[in-house]
């Protein structure tokens, strides 16, 4: 037995108050001084004896339910051994089943459980197996044992589920479990053998082989030939009302077949295609919706296929189209009619996403408003005034963010509002040579592709000082940031420095300058992090809404955060198929989740390769050595963790239920007497 | 001052309860001897003491206190000469404290602190009548002794020696008794101060020898109120404070049968006290003492 929390064992210090109790009572009630006992006689009943037997039942009663309650508080866990242990003669049948989404296809897996219920069948007297489930990861089911029912009832539960296998993480992951046990193996992959799913390395689909045991792979196939199998490989909108539906032919000839596509969006038919599709091996056929209509917002498109092939679960896919308007986002301006405000408003209109700028005067602003944006542009911070730097450090405070560019208002201040960065002696350089680009940051998100930054022609920059707090994306010659970033509480602050006017720099007429626009919009509304179709069990980056990660509701409903995660979780992983749904204070949010669309692919592996598989595998092991006469347990190695808390507090029940009983009598036996 | 009460520990004199003494002024206390004397004409001079009326001169002899020496009568004769007065008989009075553990016993005061009382009450008194006393302490050893004496100082002596006794050890006569036997000479009155925890063929075999040597046994039969009555409401584990062993009794026991075994004992201490030509006189100690002492010095007189 082994404790999780053995600090708590100080707890049974506690137990010295029942004792020092019942001392104390014992000794002030039970026994009284008199002159003499020669005239007295003993009583018949001793109940002296009796009661102080049942105070010390009770004391007993007391310190147990102390000591089982602290031990209850330090996890106690024991390590049960498996039924069996392992002998020179014992072979381990590590039955690995494959669960991936292409095992749904046709009886697949029911041939698969029964190749595994045969398996069990045919393990001798001594042997021992394990049970393990292969799909998106590998799961171990059954733990070694020499019973075969446990494994036979565990078989009973299982399914295929939507992930993807891949054999050489599967080979990496079985390494590690069995790692420990010490004895000969037997590795029964039952499997569809998908093409798809060979490792890229062939070496990596050979398994380790440790302490020189060993270890034999047996290949059992579901199916020996390949299947052909339709798909809905892609969906596409190519204009606002104009949705392309590619279907794939996952086979190694050419096919084709007449097929009903049926669009969905927002779970209502919209139209039913049939048309016969004809596509090479591994080719794609298309097909065109026309005048579709999507409502506001995301909308969910559904694509089914019918009539269903032997695999109907792949002839489904889900995909997300944002049909929102235009992002709203405030530019503030000292100027409106400022070339700056011009270059700016073109930017991010021409943006890919699509941004409809609201200017504002910066001195006529009402702050109020700000929580309405998830960031906002200012095209000479040295407009801002104090109290508007107060107002706006809080919205970055909070989650929002600032595009924001220097200018001839900046000059003379000593430092920049709201990022907070000094600026040395309020001047400027004015240099008869123009400042070149040193360094720019690419693997930022804002920078992250973009060229041409090189060939700007600066003029003019304020000597900005950085400290540690803020990360300089791109520096001139002489260490002179040009652009920084800075992380304030839960928002962002990103400064140019150089103006919006095509005066200290002509970064605003430049190509760099549109696409850098749309980068830094893209960064700073966190759009960057969601990808709105992804493949299951991959993981979705949150952080939706000014670092505020909202509530996100699985395909099934429920909600997968808690309350305090709603804020603080970065990401999750996607394990459903369908549409998740994420609820931010600004909007509510969907991404599609589809199998892998390898898992269509139901070509198997030939035959040569897995022969040279299950050869390689046996080249590599080596004979078992065992000590003469002494059989090594595998008990220690891989044996299960087994908490008793439950036990604990059924006895703790007990306890308190037979101390109330036990109480309740002495109190009953105290008033009897006294009646006497 | 009430029984049981003290203002200063320390103070010798804490004993001597002025209410005690104030009640106890107006009588006399007349030792059995002198009213033995009286009656059998054993006793040498049993109707003079130290009182007022002047009766005749007697020639010194050792052992008389110098200070009741005529010396006008020197002065003339050149040979001393006592004088005496008509009153009560001049005696030796001997107290014996048990200081057992059982007198240790009491709920608001124990039977020693009582004996305490008593004996410091009668030394008093008897002290006012210019008796000798003296006093021994004893469980089942002698734990003091001080030999009978009218010299002045001898009444704080006695105070002080009662202020240090202890209620230790257990309950043996036979050894005390036989040391107090050799000590002791003169007749006189012999007050023993116990609650009589022991056997009374053994009680006889120790007190009847001062009977039989002409001293006048007075048994002050000490019993607390619950040792006659104790009033239990369940099984008690009972631990005996001279022996420590332990008993278990049931209440009914207490309640019924006990207080009859105690009264029975009393009643053989009694017979017993009878049989040697003794007083005994039981005292409740949770009756006032004053009250007793009253109660017993009524009781003599009478018999006087």
């Amino acid at each position: 037995m082994s404790l999780l929390s053995p600090l708590f064992l100080f707890a049974l210090l506690g137990i010295a108050l029942p004792i020092w109790l019942h001392r104390l009572q014992t000794n002030a009630t039970e026994r009284e001084k008199f002159s003499s006992i020669m005239f007295m006689e003993q009583s018949q009943q001793r109940v002296h004896i009796q009661r102080q037997l049942k105070y010390l039942l009770l004391m007993a009663l007391r310190i147990l339910f102390l000591v089982l309650l602290v031990l209850a508080f330090t996890k106690p866990v024991f390590f049960v051994a498996p039924d069996a242990a392992v002998t020179e003669d014992t072979t381990h049948h590590v039955i690995v089943l494959d669960t991936s989404f292409s095992m749904r296809e046709g009886g697949s897996f029911d041939q698969a459980i029964a190749l595994a219920e045969g398996l069990i069948d045919n393990m001798g007297t001594d042997d021992i197996a394990s049970l393990y489930t292969a799909s998106g990861s590998v799961e171990t089911i059954t733990a070694a044992t020499a019973d075969t029912a446990v494994i036979r009832g565990s078989l009973n539960d299982l399914s295929p589920d939507n992930g993807r296998l891949d054999i050489g993480a599967m080979v990496t992951a079985l390494d590690s479990l069995i790692a420990s046990s010490q004895a000969n193996f037997i590795i029964h992959f039952i499997s569809d053998y998908q093409q798809s799913g060979q490792a890229v390395r062939f070496a990596d689909m050979i398994p380790d082989v440790i302490n020189g045991r060993p270890v034999t792979l047996n290949i059992h196939q579901v199916k020996t030939q390949n299947i052909a199998n339709w798909s809905v490989a892609s969906v596409e909108i190519t204009a606002v009302d104009t949705v392309r539906i590619g279907l794939k032919n996952n086979s190694d000839a050419d096919q084709s077949a007449e097929k009903t596509v049926t669009l969905s969006i927002n779970d209502l038919t919209q139209q039913n295609l049939t048309e016969t599709f004809a596509a090479p091996a591994d080719g794609i056929s298309y097909l065109t919706f026309e005048n579709v209509l999507f409502e506001e917002g995301d909308n969910r498109l559904d694509v089914n296929v019918s009539p269903n092939d032997s695999f109907p679960e792949d002839d489904i896919r889900h995909t997300v189209f944002d049909n929102s308007p235009p992002a709203p986002v405030i530019l503030l301006s000292a100027d409106p009619e400022s070339l700056a405000v011009t270059y700016i408003t073109t930017a991010l209109e021409t943006a890919p996403r699509g941004y409809e700028v609201e200017l504002q005067n910066i001195n006529d602003f009402d702050p109020r408003i700000l929580q309405r944006y998830p960031w906002i542009v200012i095209d000479d911070i040295g407009a801002v005034n104090e109290s508007l730097a107060q107002e706006l450090q809080r919205y970055v405070d909070g989650g929002g963010a600032i595009l924001a560019a220097v200018g001839e208002r900046t000059l003379g201040q000593t430092s920049i509002p709201v990022g907070g960065q000094t600026i040395d002696g309020g001047l400027t350089f004015n240099r008869n040579t123009a400042y070149s680009i040193q360094r720019v940051n690419t693997a930022h998100p804002v920078l992250d592709g973009s060229v041409g930054w090189n060939n700007l022609a600066i003029s003019r920059v304020l000597p900005i000082e950085t400290d540690d707090t803020s990360n300089v994306l791109i520096n001139l010659n002489d260490d002179i940031p040009f652009l920084i970033e800075r992380n304030i509480g839960l928002g962002r602050f990103l400064l140019l420095n150089t103006d919006l006017n095509n005066t200290w720099s002509d970064l605003p007429v430049k190509p760099v300058f549109v696409s850098f626009i749309a980068e830094a919009a893209r960064h700073l509304s966190n759009e960057e992090l969601l990808v709105k179709e992804q493949t299951i069990n991959s993981f979705l980056q949150l952080g939706q809404n000014g670092g505020a990660s909202g509530q996100v509701y699985a395909p099934s409903g429920d909600s997968l955060l808690s309350l305090a995660d709603t804020t603080q979780a970065q990401s999750i992983q996607l394990t459903e198929t369908g549409y998740y749904r994420i609820v931010t204070l600004g909007r509510d949010i969907l991404v599609a989740v589809n199998p892998d669309a390898r898992e269509s692919d139901l070509n198997i592996m030939d035959a040569q390769t897995l022969q040279n598989w299950e050869t390689m595998v046996a080249g590599s092991a080596r004979s078992m050595e065992f000590v003469d006469g002494i059989a090594v347990s595998i008990a220690e190695e891989e044996s299960v963790a087994v908490e008793i808390w439950r036990v604990l507090l059924i006895l703790l029940a007990v306890i308190v239920l037979t101390e109330s009983l036990l109480g309740n009598r002495y109190l009953r036996f105290n008033t009897g007497n006294t009646s006497l | 001052m009430q029984i049981g009460q003290t203002d200063n520990k320390n103070a010798p004199t804490r004993l001597l309860d002025p209410s005690v003494l104030s009640s106890l002024a107006n009588l006399e206390l007349v030792a059995k001897a002198v009213v033995e004397g009286f009656v059998m004409g054993l006793h040498r001079s049993p109707k003079y003491g130290f009182s007022q009326e002047f009766v005749e001169y007697r020639a010194y002899v050792d052992g008389d206190d110098p200070r009741h020496i005529d010396w006008n009568v020197y002065s003339r004769t050149n040979k001393t000469f006592i004088k005496l007065f008509k009153g009560e008989t001049n005696s030796h009075l001997m107290l014996l404290l048990d200081t057992s553990a059982s007198m240790g016993f009491g709920a608001s005061h124990s039977k020693l602190q009582y004996g305490k009382y008593l004996t410091a009450s009668l030394a008093y008194l008897a002290s006012r009548q210019h008796d000798a006393i003296g006093a021994m302490i004893f469980n089942d050893e002698v734990v003091q002794y001080r030999p009978p004496t009218s010299k002045s100082g001898t009444l704080h002596g006695i105070i002080h020696m009662l202020d240090n006794a202890e209620a230790t050890q257990g309950t043996a006569m036979h050894k005390p008794f036989t040391r107090f036997r050799e000590h002791v000479k003169k007749r006189g009155l012999v007050a023993i101060i116990s609650d009589f925890y022991c056997d009374p063929e053994t009680l006889m075999e120790n007190v009847r020898p001062l009977a039989l040597h002409g001293q006048d046994v007075i048994m002050f039969h000490l019993m607390d109120p619950d040792e006659l009555n104790p009033n239990i409401k369940e099984s008690t584990l009972y631990e005996d404070m001279e022996s420590g062993d332990s008993i278990e009794v049931d209440p009914v026991f207490m309640q019924q049968d006990y207080p009859q075994r105690i009264k029975a004992h009393i009643a053989a201490i009694e017979k017993t006290a009878q049989g040697m030509n003794a007083d005994h006189i039981l005292l409740n100690t949770n009756e006032p003492l004053d009250r007793a002492l009253h109660s017993y010095l009524t009781f003599r007189e009478k018999r006087a």
